[in-house]
């Protein structure tokens, strides 16, 4: 087992991998966010999204972007839906060169929705503009905090879940039901674009069941990626 | 598809936090602005389908489950009325105010006339202070200052400033009372002079003294203590009541929201790194004939969600609260919130504790706009509830706009740019600023340039609203560009309404007409104090008796009762709404245990993520105590809360603590308060408990506050009303530093095999327990603390956690021990052989009395037998004894002083049982 307590970063003179992690407008999560990333190695640096927009921080500097956890704009009208509007209004033509450029997006909780609201997910084919996919509220009608086990893919081309078969993280969310036709689940799934699911402590797939599967996401999806 | 329709709309100035959001995304997304009397509303439609619900169903559901009147409106529709095409129309809930901003002149020739003019108005003026006022308008350098600005009797304005500032809620009258205390008992009278100064401040400042971790208290709006040597962490306490009993969700949101801008508004600003709750609420079931406001079960539901949304939204974890369901709550209902911060001991080489205001320094309002909400919070938090109780103070709070003035803020705190600041909670402007305005002595403020919601507020108006997400700012003018900049970039306003100086004089003014001009010292002086009577008669005189009770014989039946019963059974579903992990530092979380559904004793964070240091927190109430004596309800209540942090691993020697009075009126009125005399003694015994209780423990009070007037006006089953009184209730809230979180532990038993001790004395003290009260009755001798000897074994504890001798602990609360083993066993998944015959005990020999006496002081732990005697080393005299051991099958038995087994049941059933009343909730 990891003793993170007592995980420290590593010499910040030996690190060359720069985050952006996002704040402002609610997001909440950019301090440990910011600071997990300075464990696993990185350069971390919280920017408010108003400091993308008026240029004072450009993306170009950096090599991974984290959309972060919180309640961007009071979650008011669907999770990270408000979120995406600014910066698809705001910043997309950066947000695209940085995709070119082959750089990492990483959307975590409230970032994962907006990166759904943005459609950068799942991004068949290249199409990173559509929205194919939603984050709902969840089938047991609340807010929860709970910690669940997750199934990794071994086959995702996801980079940040790499070597990842099994792990547990504490979800907190009142909309994370993940729904999408049957026909682009089954796309992700023959793509490999499933990342995580929920699983049970046996570490089989939830299939459904409440409270593995805390939202009652079609398929136990966690998380995706990109393809 | 539906049946009928119903609609729910916002009233006229309440806030849409959903319409003001959309306004932000619209203007993104057009590339527009929208025009000051452009705005967004929101609304809800709800389709209804069900062939049996009649329109009258309809209208019960919006009326009693959808819609609160006091906030919003709402209609109903059959399917044949509503018109698919238009639907409802448009329905725009906008302000309209016609009226030009007036100040008004007050007369004050006589006191009778100033006394109609506060009934009139709700000032809420006490009569007290009427002939004081008017004396200080009346006099001749006063008169003649005031000339030169155009004035002469006091304006509604500068009457609102010390209506507000004298309230009971901002000036604390009543614990600054004078008390003649009378124990009818013993036939003695004594007078009280001041509990605030005699019981709160005294022994917190004689601790200050020897604790130099005590970095602030007794002055700005939360205690502050240290963390470690970067970090302090800052703490304080409130309630909610008045607007929560009559709009759950919105008075509860804006409670939680509201604390969180104490720390933000302590020193030079603190970062929220925790919130805590709890709900005194009537029984979620209840069916009697007195009608509240809102059912019990609504309400809760309510301030759960309220509490929810506050918390979750502004990113601050929630990990700690209780409920206490009792009757007397059902006339209000408490709400307390609790606000954890953490400030660097410095910005800029200057102490993060220090603030103040100077001559020249800007005075900035951030945040949100100024409406006609909250107008007169204060002083209606200041009576007890009735039908003309104003609705006007009944306010949404809005997490999203005071998270952004919060990041805001921080960042202008570590630039250095902040000199001053405090928050705009109750009394608005003229508490801020009159108050900071003491610092420098002076202020002027351009009361026009203070940016609304709306046109048409009277001056007075703008200078008392509550309108909330606000903060007050003290900048140096040459820092006023690069804090407006930094305002921009985050997205909040920030406006320059005035500047401090040292005339001696708050300068109020409108388009350059003065509105007040009055001498900053009139609020510190001359006011008569407030009076008590206050009678003691003793629980034996009050004819309170232990009930004559034999010996149960379905002993496991009786048990898995009392876990069933509603003050002691599992609140996982509110725990769960509550986000606890955000910012990463969770340590001891609020559900422990094999399966994380047992409640712990206390949490544990990790405010600093790079740092193995810790803080522990934990909160107790124990109101049915003050049944029989509000002495040992406090002390009680305290000691629970002390327990609470040493058994996670808190070291004793750095506990601080926060109370929370919440009190019915203790004024003696022979028709209106007959009993208000034995209330008035009831309150000065709790704060001698405090006193006593904190001196013995070597405990500073960090923070805390009062709120009285708990009382509600009930409609019965004929159209009469009933006074319900609460009982008189302490929250408790313990901060403690844990030096390193790795040697932190939880209360769930970990290995079969371990041994099980009970440390602390069992004596026959079961009234007012929830043993006596499953059986209907009161009883007499309540529960007693020893506060001596529980601290030394509190330190003796704390060494034994310290050196990982001890595998789980847990304090022994309310339902005592019998219930607190379950919870052990429960916790852990694992058995246990208990022998009653090994507790150590005085006068409490039969088994009941022991499985259900509410001792303070006691603590079950769990070892491993290889440390038995470097524990008991460690406890030498003091009063413990191995009780028992943890086994590896799942059966939880409990042998009586017989030597049989008096209880024996699956682990399962317990928890069962545990969960049953609230279990199915998400």
């Amino acid at each position: 087992m990891v003793d993170y307590f007592h995980m420290t970063r590593s010499e910040t003179q030996n690190r060359s991998v720069h985050a952006l992690v996002l704040t402002g407008y609610g997001l909440n999560c950019d301090f440990e966010t910011a600071y997990a990333f300075e464990l696993a190695g990185a350069v971390s640096t919280r920017v408010h999204i108003n400091a993308l927009i008026s240029g004072e921080t450009s993306l170009k500097e950096y090599d991974i972007l984290v959309f972060d956890g919180g309640f961007s704009w009071g979650d008011d009208h669907g999770a990270g839906v408000l979120e995406a509007v600014r910066i698809r209004s705001n910043i997309s033509e950066a947000l695209f060169e940085f995709i070119e450029a082959g750089k990492l997006i990483l959307g975590i909780c409230n970032g994962f929705q907006a990166l759904v609201n943005l459609g950068l997910l799942p991004g068949f084919d290249g199409d990173y503009e559509t929205r194919q996919v939603a984050l709902t509220f969840n089938d047991c009608g609340n807010f929860r905090d709970d910690w669940v086990p997750l199934l990794g893919n071994p086959d995702s081309p996801c980079v940040f879940t790499k070597g990842v078969t099994r792990t547990e993280l504490p979800i907190r969310h009142g909309q994370g039901k993940f729904y999408a036709s049957p026909e682009v689940i089954k796309r992700l799934i023959d793509n490999g674009q499933v990342v995580f699911q929920y699983a049970t402590p046996k570490g089989e797939p939830a299939q459904g069941q409440f409270p593995f599967n805390p939202n009652g996401s079609v398929h136990d999806i966690a998380g995706i990626c990109d393809s | 598809d539906f049946d009928s329709v119903l609609w729910v709309g916002y009233r006229p100035g309440v806030r849409d936090n959903p319409g003001s959001t959309a306004a932000e995304a619209v203007e993104d997304l057009l590339r527009i602005r929208l025009k000051p009397h452009e705005a967004i509303y929101t609304s809800k439609r709800y389709c209804l389908k069900g062939g049996n619900l009649s329109l009258d169903d309809a209208d019960r559901i919006a009326r009693e489950l959808l819609a609160n009147d006091i906030i919003q409106e709402y209609k109903v529709f059959s399917k044949k009325d509503w018109d698919l095409e238009t639907g409802i129309g448009i329905i725009i809930p906008k302000v309209r105010l016609d009226h030009k901003p007036t100040v008004t002149v007050i007369p004050i020739h006589s006191d009778e006339a100033l006394m109609r003019v506060s009934k009139e108005r709700g000032l809420a003026l006490n009569p007290n202070d009427v002939s004081t006022i008017r004396a200080y308008f009346l006099r001749d350098n006063v008169l003649a200052e005031r000339r030169a600005f155009g004035l002469s009797a006091p304006t509604d304005l500068e009457l609102e400033y010390i209506s507000q500032a004298r309230s009971d809620h901002c000036n604390h009258n009543t614990f600054k009372g004078l008390f003649r205390y009378r124990d009818l008992a013993a036939g003695k009278s004594e007078v009280v002079d001041n509990l605030f100064a005699t019981c709160i401040e005294a022994p917190t400042l004689a601790i200050q003294k020897q604790k130099p971790w005590v970095i602030s208290v007794l002055w700005d709006n939360a205690g502050i203590g240290r963390f470690n040597d970067d970090y302090h962490y800052v703490i304080t306490g409130e309630t909610h009541n008045s607007p929560s009993n009559m709009e759950a969700y919105g008075g509860a949101i804006t409670g939680i929201v509201g604390v969180y801008r104490d720390p933000m508004g302590t020193g030079k600003g603190s970062k929220l790194i925790m919130g805590m709750y709890g709900y005194c609420v009537g029984p979620r079931d209840y069916q009697g004939e007195l009608k509240p406001h809102l059912h019990p079960k609504r309400l809760l539901d309510g301030v759960i969600e309220g509490v929810r949304d506050g918390g979750n939204k502004s990113g601050i974890p929630t990990p700690y609260g209780q409920v206490w369901f009792h009757e007397g709550y059902l006339g209000k209902c408490l709400v307390f919130v609790t606000a954890i911060g953490l400030m660097p001991s410095q910005i800029k080489g200057e102490p993060a504790e220090e603030k103040t205001t100077s001559p020249g320094d800007l005075i900035i309002m951030c945040g949100g706009r100024v409406g006609k909400d909250g107008i007169h919070g204060v002083t209606a938090a200041s009576e007890s509830f009735s039908a003309d109780t104003p609705a006007g103070h009944v306010q949404i709070g809005d997490p999203y706009t005071q998270k952004k003035m919060h990041d805001f803020l921080l960042e202008a705190r570590d630039q250095g740019l902040i000199a001053f600041i405090t928050d705009n909670g109750g009394g608005g402007l003229s508490s801020s600023i009159g108050e900071s305005a003491c610092f420098s002595n002076g202020c002027v403020v351009e009361l026009e340039k203070v940016p609304l919601k709306y046109e048409g507020l009277d001056q007075w108006e703008i200078w008392v609203s509550e309108s909330q997400e606000r903060m007050t700012v003290a900048i140096k003018p040459e820092h006023g560009e690069r804090f407006m900049a930094l305002s921009e970039k985050h997205a909040v306003e920030s406006t320059v309404i005035g500047h401090y100086t040292d005339s001696g004089k708050l300068h109020i003014t409108y388009d350059g007409q003065t509105c007040a001009y009055v001498h900053i010292d009139l609020l510190t002086s001359q006011f008569p104090r407030w009076t008590f009577e206050a009678e003691w008669t003793p629980p034996e005189m009050r004819g309170l008796f232990e009930p004559v009770l034999s010996e149960p014989e379905d002993r496991s039946g009786l048990l898995l009762d009392i876990l069933s019963r509603p003050n002691i059974s599992s609140k996982e579903w509110i725990i769960r709404q509550y986000d606890h992990e955000v910012q990463g530092t969770s340590v001891i979380k609020p559900l422990v245990g094999k399966d994380y559904d047992v409640i712990s004793d206390a949490v544990v964070i990790r405010p600093v993520l790079e740092s193995l240091e810790g803080l522990a927190a934990a909160q107790a109430l124990l109101p049915t105590y003050s049944q029989i004596d509000t002495y040992h309800m406090a002390a009680c209540t305290i000691d629970e809360a002390v327990r609470r942090i040493v058994a996670v691993g808190g070291d004793p020697d750095r506990i601080g603590g926060v109370d929370n009075f919440c009190w019915p009126t203790i004024q003696y009125d022979p028709i209106d308060n007959p009993d208000g005399k034995y209330k008035a003694a009831q309150l000065v015994r709790a704060n001698w408990a405090l006193r006593d209780v904190c001196t013995a423990y070597g405990m500073p009070l960090l923070s805390g506050k009062d709120s009285m007037y708990v009382d509600g006006h009930l409609k019965g089953r004929y159209g009469e009303t009933h006074k319900v009184s609460a009982l008189p209730t302490l929250q408790f809230s313990c901060t403690s530093v844990i030096s390193d979180i790795t040697r932190c532990v939880t209360m769930d038993c970990k290995f079969a095999g371990d041994l099980v001790y009970v440390l602390g004395e069992t004596r026959n003290e079961l009234g007012a327990s929830e043993y006596y009260e499953h059986f209907g009755y009161v009883g007499l001798r309540v529960p007693e603390l020893r506060p001596e000897s529980s601290m030394k074994l509190y330190r003796a504890l704390s060494r034994a956690i310290q050196e990982e001798l001890v595998a789980s602990c847990h304090g022994i609360y309310r339902g005592g021990l019998g219930v607190h083993l379950a919870l052990v066993a429960m916790g852990g998944s694992l058995g246990m052989e208990i022998d009653l015959s090994r507790v150590p005990t005085a006068g409490a020999e039969q088994d009941d009395f022991i499985l259900y006496s509410e001792t303070p002081g006691r603590f079950i732990v769990t070892i491993d037998p290889a440390n038995r005697a470097s524990l008991e080393a460690l406890f030498g005299d003091l009063p413990y004894a191995c009780v028992g051991s943890v086994s590896s099958g799942t059966d939880f038995v409990i042998n009586g002083l017989a030597g049989k087994p008096v209880i024996h049941l699956p682990i399962s059933e317990l928890k069962a049982a545990w969960k049953r009343p609230f279990g199915s909730l998400i």
